[in-house]
């Protein structure tokens, strides 16, 4: 019965979650420009019911099956990604004994979703974002997997509810700080954010988004807020204990630790600088797996020692 | 009654505009996007109104005319300063003393409520050059490769220029309106991957006004050198400081500078890219933010020493860079540097300099080929 609640409960945090994004998106970057912040809780909304007017349009031999399924399969992997967050203890949609996997799946595979949505537009600057994305987007999910070990270790489980639970005397992002900010990095990347947004950037016109209108740009903005979402709710739970607080119910404490680090998340995007991919790719290799793989080793060390 | 609905939250939205922007005018255009009523599309697909700023050249016309017929119904074309197209039948001509922001906005709204009709194709919906395919699949080459079809070289497996990994290199025009390249240029770039192997200026960009202000130059360079980075807020907040600048208001430029400092924009540059005799994009970036400087103490900045660029070509600059890179190179030089190293090319190699009002049938195949392709987006 209770996943029966929880399935019910997980496409109203989707949605929640992407409303918030969406508003969040308008407010945070105001904010940091500078700009007034006047009609921001409309604009949303006006963006996407102006998006929803627009034409469709049409480039030369698209590949339209493909076209058509990239945005569905981005957004469906936001979804399904979001189903093995648990909202309280008992409240899982899908309890998995190996939850984060399927996290990690649904991670790897918005590599194909984006590369579908770029490569199936037929247009050099959309293929140019789709390669582009799936060079920094691999070595991104490489990290990503070393951090969720780290985050597995203490609870000696993949699921996603031991995992919650191993943080009732301390939370991870205590444990492995640095682990935080990588999977902060990877929630850039999977969400096409910022200094990791490869597919979708001003320097190739919008990217995998350049030859798209209409109701099919509708959809990908859709997928794009609700990643955000799922990305955000899952940081919240494998490293800021989740739906663990005092007095509220637990899906109050997940949604409001999935608000905060979406704000963190928005303002990273904002706030810095996108490297050339070459030395993104340096960065990654060289910098930042390394110290994935000394965050697990540390967390490792800790557990032998000290249990 | 959800279209009622939809159209009712629609026309309250910030209006998507591309810009086709022609000699002269880039400031004025910029400083029309400090309005949050309007919003600069990076892509023709995104907007509803392509605004065309400035009088074009005779060969852009058939740019404009493409870049016209890929934007999504509803749509409008505003003629600021410009002369209209003869094939729209009731074009919008703004003269060059009136603000043309609320007859977008206007405009946009009367397409919503459908007051206004979208306007038709300009162009014939057909392929801009006849198929000649030959082979067995009509590509016009042997087995799956070569040829020429609908007037556009088929991508090639070719040597790489980085790594030597061999991937299928095309060739395609790209400009003269791009948001993320100066106005008015044009160039063919060969692309193996996201790697340029060779280049060749088509059209060389517009030459806009030079500011009379201190600093105004430098920091509007900067601010759009800060969008291909992708900090946007930070480059709405240099264009204020820019457009204050030039009003001679005082202004408050430290915050800026606090969050360039952090964002790691100096970091994102790589050291020794686009170098040209003594400077690079990291030191001409760097002179950039010594305006933002000059601006919080209100004094103009340090005068640097004559560029040397003239003697270069940006076309040898581009050669072995990646995308990103070509683009954060484009946009270090400002506009009399970039047109002084972008002559345009004719097909024996000779260089010429770029004539803002004449024709250049340079490649025209290549700009023909491209109706309905990404690469002419701008």
């Amino acid at each position: 019965m209770s996943q029966v609640i929880a399935i019910l409960i997980l496409p109203l945090f989707l949605a929640v979650g992407i409303a918030a994004a969406a508003l969040l998106d308008r407010a945070v970057p105001a904010m940091l420009g500078g700009r007034s912040q006047n009609g921001i809780m409309q604009m949303p909304l006006a963006t996407a019911a102006a998006m929803a007017i627009a034409q469709r349009s049409e480039t030369e031999h698209p590949d339209q099956i493909n076209w058509m399924l990239g945005p569905v399969l981005y957004f469906t992997l936001a979804a399904v990604g979001l189903s093995v967050v648990p909202f309280s203890r008992s409240l899982v949609p899908v309890d998995l004994d190996v939850g984060i996997v399927l996290w990690g799946a649904c991670e790897s595979l918005t590599v194909v979703a984006v590369f579908l949505h770029g490569w199936s537009a037929n247009s050099p600057l959309p293929l140019i974002g789709a390669y582009r994305y799936v060079a920094i987007g691999l070595p991104a999910m490489l990290l990503s997997m070393f951090v969720l070990i780290g985050t597995a270790l203490p609870a000696q489980s993949l699921g996603v509810v031991d995992i919650v639970e191993a943080q009732r005397t301390i939370w991870n992002v205590v444990r492995q700080p640095a682990g935080l900010v990588l999977f902060l990095m990877l929630g850039l990347s999977i969400s096409l954010r910022g200094p990791f947004d490869y597919a979708d950037p001003f320097d190739l016109s919008g990217g995998t988004d350049a030859e798209v209108s209409g109701t099919a740009r509708l959809t990908w903005w859709l997928a794009r807020l609700a990643m955000l979402a799922s990305v955000s709710a899952m940081t919240a739970t494998v490293f800021l204990g989740g739906y663990l607080g005092p007095i509220l119910p637990g899906f109050v404490w997940l949604a409001v630790k999935t608000g905060v680090v979406l704000v963190v998340l928005i303002f990273a995007g904002e706030m810095f600088a996108r490297m050339p991919p070459a030395r993104m790719m340096g960065l990654i290799w060289l910098a930042l797996l390394p110290l994935s793989f000394l965050m697990l080793l540390a967390v490792g060390l800790e557990l032998l020692l000290w249990g | 009654m959800a279209v009622s609905f939809l159209k009712s939250y629609a026309r309250v939205a910030q209006v998507p505009v591309f810009v086709a922007i022609g000699p002269f005018m880039r400031d004025a255009v910029e400083d029309l996007f400090r309005d949050q009523q309007l919003v600069r599309a990076n892509s023709i697909r995104h907007a509803s109104i392509l605004l065309v700023a400035g009088s074009l050249r005779d060969s852009d016309g058939e740019d404009i005319r493409r870049l016209h017929d890929q934007m999504p119904h509803p749509r409008a074309t505003i003629w600021w300063n410009a002369d209209p197209d003869d094939g729209l039948a009731d074009p919008l001509i703004v003269d060059g003393k009136t603000d043309p922001k609320p007859i977008m906005i206007a405009t946009f709204q009367d397409l919503i409520d459908a007051r206004r009709p979208s306007e038709a194709d300009l162009l014939p919906d057909e392929p801009p050059n006849p198929w000649q395919g030959e082979g067995d699949y009509g590509q016009g080459g042997k087995g799956m490769m070569g040829g020429n079809p609908y007037g556009r070289p088929m991508a090639m497996t070719d040597d790489d220029l980085r790594d030597g990994l061999a991937l299928d290199a095309y060739t395609a025009p790209f400009g003269p309106f791009l948001p993320m390249m100066p106005p008015g240029l044009q160039v063919s770039l060969t692309l193996q991957g996201d790697v340029i192997q060779s280049a060749k200026v088509i059209r060389s960009p517009f030459a806009q006004i030079d500011n009379a202000a201190p600093n105004v130059g430098e920091l509007r360079q900067l601010a759009r050198f800060l969008r291909v980075l992708g900090l946007e807020p930070l480059a709405d907040r240099c264009m204020d400081i820019a457009h204050d600048a030039c009003m001679g208001k005082p202004t408050d430029a430290a915050p800026l500078r606090k969050l360039l400092r952090w964002s790691g924009a100096r970091f994102a540059v790589p050291l020794g890219l686009g170098k040209l005799v003594d400077t690079d994009v990291r030191s001409r970036f760097e002179t950039w933010l010594d305006a933002i400087d000059s601006v919080a103490h209100l004094e103009k900045a340090p005068p640097r020493a004559p560029s040397k660029a003239a003697t270069h070509r940006l076309v040898d600059l581009l050669k072995g860079l990646e995308w990103n890179e070509a683009v954060l190179v484009i946009n270090s030089f400002d506009s009399k540097a970039l047109i002084a190293i972008s002559p345009v090319e004719d097909d024996d190699g000779g260089a010429h300099e770029g004539d803002s009002h004449t024709s250049h049938s340079a490649n025209s195949e290549h700009a023909h080929s491209m109706h309905g392709d990404g690469a002419s987006s701008g």
